[in-house]
């Protein structure tokens, strides 16, 4: 029975499935889809491989060989593992402010991550652009709070990013202004909160946002004047020095500056001035440390097998 | 591009266009002039060599982001590649009739593409670029050598050339040397895979995005290992092996010349 699994000849007929569901997966967008069409392949080639090694006299022989399958069984088990505890979702921290959760959350059934005990604050960042537009460097200062509470500071960057708890916070090119205001309502005590306005510079020329202020529709709009990042020369992300804002409520709309204020029905508003935001890609994986090693073992191993087999009869030919 | 790069890259063309006509021609009249076509090949290596520094120099990056980029400096790795086989293992050396013309379709291709300067990214800012294309130019160098031997077992059945390589080895032999490249191929590619999820994990957060490049790239692998498994369980025939590699080698060959220039992000973030 072991040996008919184990066959190597299924072995064909598993990676010819895989190289299917592979095509089919990428046909279907990739990511999202990617899950149910491999499990069947995957399981199959995991249970030929197993009964493979048992089975088969050859591997008692060679070592490399038994080395370079078990690590192959060891990739599929954890790749499995890491599709179910897996999370991939987006972030966006204020400038001065504090992370306060995560969004666009894709997670694996199993994801067990502690993240609600990510703790850290966007002290700010520079980007810079080389002509046409073309983003450079990206650096971001950060401070974060370890286990016992102890305050780190720390600067991530391209390729260099935040690892909390076994979450990795990436920069991203999504980044843009925030505004902030105050709002002091007639009734109740004064509140401080922010718009955030769509990722600057690609839509520069769309920097509205719309939210609700108590049954208030508003929708805000960031006027910038001149060029702000001039793409005829090298330059950095910055923020304006002169700008306003639209508020539009349907019924009225008013321009503020900075420390201006619009009276409403309910309350005041106050524009308190512009800020900056950083958007986040975050990933967490714990298999990643022992997906590398067994891929490594893998190829090692089949190096190791292939260097025996051809030591065995000379490459020169003829 | 300066004129000065032009003017050696198009030294270095003539030269590799020399190499391969005297090898085709050393096949056809069944001469051996090995001597020249090496010399020849080295010569163009050593110029086109040149010419890419240059333009390293000037732009301040290497040639990884240009269709013409990319082109030039394939027809570098293979011809330094197919250089060291040919050094290496004289009784293959006739294999330069099928491997020359193929850097001719890239010379070409590179010859007719523009050389302007293109965007280099932030994320190419790392060792593992030059380790993950360095891989990859091993496995498709690699998978190559193997193309030549595939494609001289191919001609001889289809009775095209029997006399013309009766200096080579047997099919049997060929076809069993080929493999010893794919075997090295599948080395390389898997390290490749392996490089370029480690750099996709630091530059974009995550280490596999299902992008165009990456997916293909790990379809060929599938395909290599598919050929190489065929071969242990199935014993096939040397030509039926040939196909196979011929096989690997279109796809590698779409893979890497095709995917990045038919579809909007190569690598999602990469650019």
């Amino acid at each position: 029975m072991a040996a008919a699994v184990g066959s190597l000849k299924l072995t064909l007929v598993c990676l010819v499935l895989l190289l299917v569901a592979v095509i089919y997966v990428y046909d279907r967008g990739g990511e999202g889809h990617a899950t149910p069409p491999l499990v069947l392949p995957l399981t199959m080639l995991s249970i030929n491989l197993f009964a493979a090694v048992v089975s088969n006299k050859t591997f008692r022989r060679q070592l490399p060989l038994l080395v370079f399958h078990l690590a192959l069984i060891l990739i599929i088990v954890l790749v499995a593992l890491g599709r179910m505890t897996y999370l991939r979702a987006t972030a966006e921290v204020l400038t001065g402010g504090e992370f306060s959760g995560l969004d666009r959350i894709e997670a694996g059934p199993w994801h067990w991550g502690r993240k609600d005990a990510i703790r850290f604050e966007n002290l700010g960042f520079q980007i810079e652009y080389k002509p046409g537009l073309q983003r450079d460097s990206t650096r971001n200062k950060l401070r974060w709070r370890d286990e016992a509470g102890i305050p780190h500071t720390e600067e991530i960057g391209d390729q260099e990013p935040l690892v909390i708890h076994g979450y990795r916070f990436y920069v991203s090119p999504n980044k843009g202004f925030a505004g902030l205001f105050r709002w002091e309502p007639s009734d109740g005590s004064p509140q401080l909160g922010s718009v955030i306005f769509p990722s600057y510079p690609l839509y520069k020329d769309d920097q509205s946002s719309q939210w609700r202020l108590g049954e208030m529709n508003i929708l805000t709009r960031l006027i910038i004047p001149g060029v702000l990042i001039d793409p005829q020369k090298p330059g950095w992300f910055r923020q304006p020095g002169e700008h306003q804002v639209t508020l539009d409520f349907s019924w009225r709309v008013a321009t503020l500056r900075p420390g201006d204020a619009v009276q409403l029905p309910a309350g005041r508003l106050v524009y308190l001035g512009l800020t900056t935001w950083m958007g986040y890609n975050v990933f967490y994986d714990w298999t990643m440390p022992w997906l590398l090693a067994a891929c490594a073992l893998a190829v090692l191993a089949l190096a190791w097998h292939f260097a025996r087999k051809f030591a065995a009869k000379p490459w020169q030919a003829g | 591009m300066e004129q000065r790069e032009l003017q050696i890259l198009w030294v270095a063309v003539v030269s590799y266009v020399l190499s391969g006509v005297v090898a085709i021609f050393g096949v056809v009249l069944n001469k051996a002039p090995h001597r020249f076509v090496l010399g020849s090949l080295v010569l163009g290596i050593v110029l086109l060599s040149a010419s890419l520094g240059l333009r390293w120099e000037r732009l301040g990056h290497g040639p990884f982001i240009t269709l013409f980029e990319i082109l030039a400096s394939n027809v570098w790795s293979f011809s330094l590649i197919f250089a060291l086989a040919y050094w290496r293992y004289p009784p293959i050396r006739g294999t330069a009739a099928v491997v020359m013309p193929i850097i001719f379709v890239l010379l070409g291709w590179m010859a007719l593409s523009s050389t302007h300067d293109g965007h280099f990214p932030r994320s190419f800012r790392t060792p593992w670029l030059y380790i993950h294309v360095g891989l990859s130019k091993l496995f498709l160098g690699t998978v190559l050598v193997a193309v030549g031997m595939a494609g001289v077992i191919l001609l001889r059945r289809a009775g095209i050339g029997i006399s013309r390589f009766a200096s080579l080895p047997a099919d049997e032999r060929l076809d069993d040397l080929a493999y010893r490249f794919m075997a090295l191929g599948i080395i390389f590619q898997t390290l490749m895979l392996i490089s370029g999820a480690i750099w996709a994990q630091d530059a974009w957060g995550r280490y596999w995005a299902w992008d165009p490049l990456e997916t293909w790239s790990f379809i060929t692998w599938i395909m290599l290992a598919f050929a190489l498994h065929w071969r242990l369980t199935m014993k096939s025939s040397p030509v039926l092996g040939s196909w196979m590699i011929i096989g690997v080698f279109v796809f590698a060959f779409l893979t890497f010349f095709g995917v990045p220039f038919i579809t909007e992000s190569p690598h999602k973030g990469a650019v």
